[in-house]
């Protein structure tokens, strides 16, 4: 009988295999499912890692002693900015957001990210994106101004080789990456969570993730924005930060700090999310302070957006002004001594049980602690003024960054080590790669301390014996080599542990968390049956929980149609409301990958021309893969449901599209407030703000076609508001008029744009209007696409009553597009024209 | 005392409210110091600081306000059972709506002392 049973359920398990594996050889690589991506994240920001430890490696031998001439000037200039823009945007945020996209699906209980096919696009465009700017390195024309890249420095006149634009066009495809995984983790943190797990039973590891998801939904924006922005001064001759045509240097700062300084937590969140999650299985306890924690991480979350001028103290800010960045640069201090006291009383109260990742989660408690501290000091305006640029800053900065983020994810890396080997790490070998990493660390950083307090300035490829740096250089360079050498011995003992490392047991650890529930080493779907959770820590309250789910004993035990199937819950109570049918592997992301990749190369390279074909052949592939999606057959069957399933997604009006274009559109949002925040930045602090003698652009043209967007725009709204009432009669005709009218609408813009006599090249102030303009065009031409295609579906039935979800999903698209209209013509034209009337 | 439930979005609600504040004092420092800068010598006697303190108050106390009823809400015939969802979601709320009046108070210690636009 048991063995009759064994055999169904391996039968069972074969058919969930055959629906969810990648495809055999050159077909893995349009693998879209969250384990494979996310190892595939995770891999790929540990060899970008190693390119920036060995330029690091070259930067302490030449200043290891003093007068020395291995590298030169320039080549220093270029090895110091991509160190720090490899480690910063190709390794830290990467191989963080592959642990998320890794473990968050199996933590909520459930087999897949809600979007996959976004997760690999997010993964190709990261390579593609890191290999451009690796590439700038290896043809010896690396950006050079610092991985802030502070304009004019990083300008045409400055930068005048293609270094700069190396950096502005792939670290933008880059972000796009990075962004993509911030939309999929928040949707599927708050809709995929497995039945009954509340938000309030949600592990902690997810509400660090939720955090770190929405921040970069919001903190990348910024510096999109003032990418583009500096590519089109750098490229097309457009003002926006040369004081001379009324731009203003500044704006960059503002702009890349305020998506810099909530990077840092974006980095540290994940990273206390690891130490949060750990901490409680080695206590044996539970996480001391919950609530607390949730609440120091939501409040993290908004404080460290009020940050960013305290990188910025000695530009010539108003003390009062400055007074309230170091006011909120101490109060951020506050919830993250919340979480440091939690842990300590989770290990104080707990019988800890000493494994590797303790080992690493020690050094992070010492060395971010120190981090902080320095931190703190920092955070007062004098003293930051006494020690700008100079050592002191350098080595502050990584004891925050390696304490408060290496750390914890080497913890993280031995801790979560048998879930992908399904063997034990050895502590006997670990160790040694521990003590040497941070033994040198400390070498190298803690004295870094002192060569700053004594005045050496940072960023200078060498300096004169006898000024009292000469021998904590050489001591720094030193813990530097010992630092390498234990990265050396932690990545021999990684493999060497693939071969030796002990068998691991089911739930090695011990751990409280649903993803030690999956056999190791991992499969392609997770969980054999979804599991329905009780309690925040459902291993330690329900131990035979891993064989419930392998025998079978919940939903979705079996893939008889064929289809990858999750469960959409509510955000709030975790309740399955629906299912989702999620697409397969795909070829579609790669290839939108590659697309996007030929436009950054004819970028570069400033050939437009093939830059636009590419862009076309982007939106084209875009297109398709769209076409397969919601209600289309190869997604969703009319008539085939089982009825003790609940409703498939594309039948509801609340499938997690919907959620995914909210999120989408606050990022939208958010480069588009920080246009905004340019244009009136520029109108008031500008040196040399100028305005045209006669406004630039036809306000009659623009309501006009203002307009005809909102008639556009109601015609869209009441054919929705019908649709939701089971109404669809004349569906693809609304939606035809809906989208001719907006075509009406989009041709008067862009008569508006074309007859404007907007001197970008010239005025910072018609250069950002130019931009705001264009912005509008795009938006307005995506909803026409986007509202004809859904005509097109709606005639051949794949909209309808049936299926409303489509259209429902780009509602929020039109009524956003609306609002950035009026927005735009307010702040830009009626806001000035009001503002000048005597 | 209300039996209706508490939505979600005052989670972080208070903290949106603290953000606009903190965008408010900033830009509106800029802006004021702009086009109409006190005179130097009066210090932190300026129309600017009091204003700024005068809001600061202001939005503090409503925000312990906010707090406040957040620590009636959902206590009437049919209380939210701990553990739940929704009793979590009150208390969250009710904490984060505390720590962002505490912040936007400390925001404002420097108007007392700082003159505006130097």
């Amino acid at each position: 009988m048991s063995s009759a049973s064994d055999q169904s359920n391996h039968e069972r398990e074969r058919q969930l295999a055959g629906v969810w594996d990648n495809l055999p050889g050159w077909g893995t690589l349009v693998a879209v499912n969250h384990t494979s991506v996310g190892l595939r994240f995770m891999a790929t920001g540990m060899l970008f890692f190693l390119v920036g430890g060995l330029l690091a490696m070259l930067i302490r031998t030449q200043l290891a002693l003093p007068e020395q001439t291995i590298v030169e000037a320039g080549l220093y200039s270029q090895l110091f900015t991509m160190h720090g823009t490899v480690m910063m945007f190709l390794f830290a945020i990467p191989v963080l957001e592959g642990a998320a996209m890794y473990l968050i699906p199996k933590m909520i209980g459930t087999r897949d990210l809600v979007f996959p096919r976004l997760s690999a696009l997010g993964y190709y465009c990261y390579v593609f994106g890191g290999l451009i700017v690796l590439s700038s390195l290896v043809l010896e024309i690396a950006p050079d101004s610092g991985w802030f890249m502070y304009t004019p420095l990083s300008s045409s006149d400055y930068s005048p080789g293609p270094g700069s634009d190396f950096w502005l066009l792939g670290i933008t495809f880059v972000e796009i990456s990075a962004i993509s995984a911030g939309i999929e983790l928040v949707v599927s943190i708050l809709r995929t969570r497995a039945p009954g797990m509340s938000l309030n039973k949600m592990p902690i590891f997810c509400w660090y993730i939720l955090a770190m998801a929405l921040m970069i939904v919001f903190g990348f924006p910024p510096l999109i924005l003032g990418s583009i922005l500096l590519e089109l001064e750098r490229a097309a001759g457009m003002v926006f930060f040369d004081t001379t045509g009324g731009g203003d240097p500044l704006l960059w700062q503002h702009l890349f700090w305020l998506f810099g300084h909530p990077e840092v937590y974006i980095i540290f969140l994940p990273a206390a999310g690891i130490v949060s999650t750990l901490i409680p299985v080695f206590a044996r306890r539970p996480l001391v302070g919950y609530h607390w924690i949730v609440l120091a991480i939501i409040t993290m979350g908004f404080v460290s957006f009020g940050l960013w001028v305290h990188h910025m103290f000695t530009v010539g800010i108003p003390h009062l002004a400055q007074a309230f960045f170091s006011i909120a640069s101490m109060l951020v201090a506050v919830p993250t001594a919340i979480q440091i006291f939690a842990w300590l009383a989770t290990l104080w109260q707990g019988r800890v049980v000493f494994g590797l990742p303790m080992l690493w989660i020690v050094g992070f408690l010492v060395v971010f602690v120190c981090g902080g501290l320095t931190g703190v000091m920092l955070a007062l305006v004098p003293f930051n003024w006494q020690v700008h640029d100079t050592h002191f800053v350098v080595a502050h900065l990584h004891y925050v960054l390696v304490g408060g983020m290496l750390f914890p994810l080497v913890a993280g890396f031995y801790y979560w080590l048998p879930h992908v080997s399904g063997r034990m790490p050895s502590y006997r070998r670990g160790r040694w790669g521990f003590w040497l990493f941070f033994g040198g660390f400390n070498l190298t950083f803690l004295l870094m301390h002192l060569t700053g307090l004594l005045g050496m300035p940072r960023r200078v490829y060498t300096y004169e014996a006898g000024l009292g740096w000469d021998w904590l250089n050489l001591l720094s360079s030193v813990g530097s080599f010992v630092m390498a050498i234990g990265v050396a011995v932690i990545i021999i003992d990684i493999f060497l542990h693939f071969r030796f490392g002990e068998k691991a047991s089911q739930n090695p650890w011990g751990a409280d968390t649903l993803e030690w529930a999956i056999p190791m080493p991992v499969n392609s779907y997770n969980f054999s049956s979804m599991p329905e959770v009780s309690g925040r820590h459902p291993l330690w309250d329900t131990p035979r929980l891993p064989e419930r789910i392998s025998k079978g004993e919940f939903g979705l035990a079996h893939a008889n149609n064929g289809r990858r199937e999750i469960y959409l819950s509510d955000a709030i109570t975790g309740k399955v409301t629906a299912l989702i049918h999620l697409p397969t592997n795909s070829w579609l992301p790669m290839l939108t990958a590659g697309a996007l990749a030929v436009v950054c190369l004819a970028l570069l390279l400033k050939i437009y021309l093939a830059a636009l074909v590419a862009a076309a052949v982007a939106l084209m592939v875009v297109l398709r893969w769209g076409w397969e999606n919601g209600g289309h057959p190869k997604i969703s069957t009319v008539g085939e449901d089982n009825p003790d399933d609940p409703p498939v997604h594309s039948r509801t009006l609340d499938g997690p599209g919907l959620w995914g274009m909210n999120v989408t559109l606050m990022s939208n949002g958010t480069l588009y407030v920080s246009l905004i925040f340019g244009w009136f930045y520029l109108w008031t602090a500008a040196p040399q703000w100028a305005t045209p003698d006669k406004a630039p652009v036809s306000i009659s043209l623009l309501t006009g076609s203002g307009l005809l967007l909102t008639v556009a725009v109601g015609i869209y709204h009441k054919a929705v508001s019908r649709l939701r009432e089971g109404n669809d009669s004349g569906l693809n005709q609304h939606l035809w008029v809906a989208a001719g009218v907006a075509g009406l609408h989009w041709a008067m813009l862009i008569l508006a744009i074309v007859n404007s006599g907007l001197q970008p090249r010239a005025l910072a102030h018609d250069a950002v209007i130019t931009v705001a303009l264009v912005y509008l065009a795009v938006h307005s031409g995506l909803a026409i696409v986007m509202t004809a295609l859904q005509a097109v579906r709606a005639g051949m039935g794949y909209v309808g009553k049936a299926l409303p979800y489509e259209p429902v999903v780009v509602r929020p698209f039109w009524i956003y597009t609306l609002g950035v209209f009026w927005l735009t013509v307010a702040a830009f034209f009626l806001i000035p024209l009001a503002w000048s009337v005597p | 005392m209300s039996t209706r439930r508490l939505a979600p979005i005052h989670l972080v609600l208070g903290l949106v409210i603290w953000s606009g504040w903190f965008v408010l004092l900033y830009g509106g420092l800029s802006v004021a110091c702009e086009f109409a800068p006190p005179d130097t010598s009066q210090g932190a006697r300026t129309w600017v600081n009091f204003l700024m303190i005068a809001l600061a108050i202001l939005l503090t106390g409503v925000l312990l306000y906010v707090s406040y009823r957040c620590s009636q809400w959902g206590l009437g015939s049919v209380p939210d059972p701990p553990g739940s969802p929704r009793a979590f979601i009150r208390k969250m709320a009710l904490s984060v709506y505390l720590i962002s009046a505490a912040g936007a108070f400390a925001l404002a210690i420097p108007v007392m002392v700082l003159p505006p636009c130097v």
